[in-house]
């Protein structure tokens, strides 16, 4: 019961919270990038947390998303919910692809051909003439009943509803049949296969539903800046991003993508915007033309990704089971 | 006529040029406790890696409850019926006792609560109620046996393959397990039994097949094979007169 009134009061606040800044587009653009990154990263734990398949290429489901989405609706026009249905099928249709040829092999091929799959992705997007190639898809214009689709608040509300989504479907697994069975599957994938679990079938499941979460967040993704290309939505950076988050907030845990997502995308926004090194400067700790100085204006800024390695390297020492795993006592 | 529920038929497995299990045939007959033994290496594992379905023989046929399962996924033949322990135990590790045999139980029902409840009866079974919440990567060897014991029951086998489900156990433990054992076979499941400690397969097996080399050297009740010089030479070798 404390838990319900807690997550009550935990959704609505985040329901409140865009009514409390206000129309703040710098503010709700970080906190719509947490949002996504945290049901990104989510997305991301049903398979590689719960099932222990590392896919290394997530960034082709939310890529399939996104340009199914972005095609269907510059092309023709169609209602933008339709078109995140049409990308829901087109990443499940990779997602089959690679799984049913993919999980036939063991060990840590999985995530190396995942990898591959997503490079495959990228590569032929990058190619084709109907995806705008390394142009990439410009949105002019979207509309979806009367909602003012210029205002980011919209979107705030539509990431929110994905993670909520995402979540619940977690938290539902991880009490019933197919979860349990993902937990065992990771754990020792004969012992699986000795008590009845057909390992194919439940790998290709968490692959499949991890996919489709992905690609509505990506078409989503795609209406929200209104343009895409392929080193946004397809890149390897991407895909690492959202294992790095899972990661460090905790793998195979319900929260632990979320807390990842909360501290890493403020802090990857505060090297980005130069906010540590504008405030040191500000604050008369570091001369502005010292070399230090200089460092931290020029160079730290596009550090961000080497920040998430240190911060993955010192979790992988110190905190193996994620800041979520601090939390936790031991059995 | 006698029901045999297992049937093994001229069984072989060639890993390349090694022979690991050469031309083997016995049958099993329902509730019968089936001793397999032999010396470290004669293939008694990898028979049962044919029989389950996790290296499909290389000739031969594997017959349970009339129906031909060579080429069959381990998990298909876990939902014909037919169990297997490991001689390596494996748990699952982060996850708690109960929920270990819940896995077990869910490949006969759908339901969480029905799992918790079948896993619940198997716990008492193997007298493991009491670590119901403690992690399985946790438990000591004696215990982590039971487990296995507990989670292949969840399954509802007709027919249970336990590879050394004895093994580094001392004598206590090990009259515990074939206690239980017992129970099981009481209740009317079919059990076939790999194991080295000669006084626990003699005390508890209707009958015996002994493998040597991967060939099958013998077969009889458990008084014929204690006698057999041949078995005698087999274990403790061929310079010695019985």
């Amino acid at each position: 019961m404390k838990q319900i009134a807690f997550l009550s009061v935990l959704a609505a606040g985040a329901v409140l919270l865009p009514l409390v800044i206000g129309e703040n587009p710098y503010v709700i653009g970080i906190l719509i990038s947490m949002l996504m990154m945290a049901a990104l990263s989510s997305a991301w734990n049903i398979l590689g947390g719960y099932a222990g398949q590392y896919s290394f290429g997530h960034a082709a489901y939310f890529g399939a998303g996104a340009y199914t989405t972005m095609i269907l609706v510059t092309l023709y026009n169609l209602n933008p919910l339709f078109c995140i249905a049409v990308g829901i099928v087109v990443a499940s249709i990779i997602a089959l692809i690679t799984g049913s040829i993919v999980f036939r092999l063991r060990g840590h091929y999985f995530g190396l051909a995942s990898i591959a799959v997503a490079e495959v992705v990228r590569l032929s997007v990058l190619n084709f003439n109907f995806t705008g190639g390394a142009q990439g898809i410009l949105l002019t214009d979207v509309a979806l009943w009367n909602l003012d689709l210029n205002s980011k608040i919209p979107f705030y509300y539509g990431m929110l509803l994905v993670l909520v989504v995402t979540l619940s479907i977690t938290a539902y697994l991880r009490r019933s049949k197919t979860g349990y069975y993902l937990q065992a599957i990771r754990e020792d994938q004969d012992a699986a296969a000795s008590l009845g679990i057909n390992i194919y079938f439940y790998k290709n499941k968490a692959l499949l539903l991890s996919a489709a979460l992905t690609s509505v967040l990506g078409s989503l993704y795609g209406l929200y800046i209104r343009f895409i290309d392929t080193s946004a939505v397809l890149d390897l950076r991407l895909s690492i991003e959202i294992i790095l988050t899972a990661i460090i907030g905790g793998v195979g845990t319900l929260w632990g993508p979320v807390i990842g997502a909360l501290l890493l995308v403020p802090l990857a926004e505060m090297l980005r915007s130069n906010l540590i090194g504008d405030m040191l400067i500000k604050a008369g700790l570091v001369s502005e033309t010292s070399g230090v100085g200089l460092f931290l204006k020029g160079s730290l800024a596009n550090a961000h990704v080497l920040v998430y390695g240190i911060i993955t390297v010192l979790c992988i020492l110190y905190l193996p089971k994620g800041i979520l795993g601090l939390f936790r006592r031991k059995k | 006529m006698i029901q045999h529920l297992l049937h093994i038929s001229h069984v072989s497995k060639h890993f390349g040029g090694n022979v690991a299990v050469s031309d083997v045939s016995f049958s099993v007959e329902e509730e019968q406790i089936f001793g397999l033994i032999g010396p470290n290496g004669a293939g008694k594992t990898t028979l049962f890696n044919c029989i389950t379905g996790y290296f499909p023989a290389t000739s031969g046929d594997v017959i349970f409850d009339t129906k031909k399962i060579n080429a069959l996924r381990p998990d298909e033949v876990c939902k014909l019926g037919m169990a297997r322990t490991w001689q390596r135990v494996k748990p699952l590790g982060s996850l708690t006792v109960l929920e270990n045999v819940m896995v077990g139980a869910f490949s006969v029902t759908n339901i969480a609560k029905e799992a918790e409840a079948n896993a619940k009866e198997q716990l008492q079974m193997v007298g493991l109620n009491d670590y119901a919440t403690k992690s399985a990567g946790s438990l000591p060897i004696g215990l982590k046996k039971k487990l296995e014991l507990a989670r292949v029951l969840a399954t509802r086998p007709k027919m249970l393959l336990l590879d050394e489900i004895c093994g580094g156990l001392n004598h206590t433990e090990t009259d515990t397990i074939l206690d239980i054992i017992r129970g099981i076979r009481k209740k009317g499941a079919t059990i076939i039994f790999i194991e080295h400690d000669m006084k626990a397969v003699t005390s508890i097996c209707d009958r015996i097949v002994v493998l040597n080399s991967g060939e099958k050297l013998a077969e009889g009740t458990p008084g014929e094979i204690t006698t057999n010089p041949d078995v005698i030479a087999a274990y403790l070798g061929g310079g010695h007169n019985a």
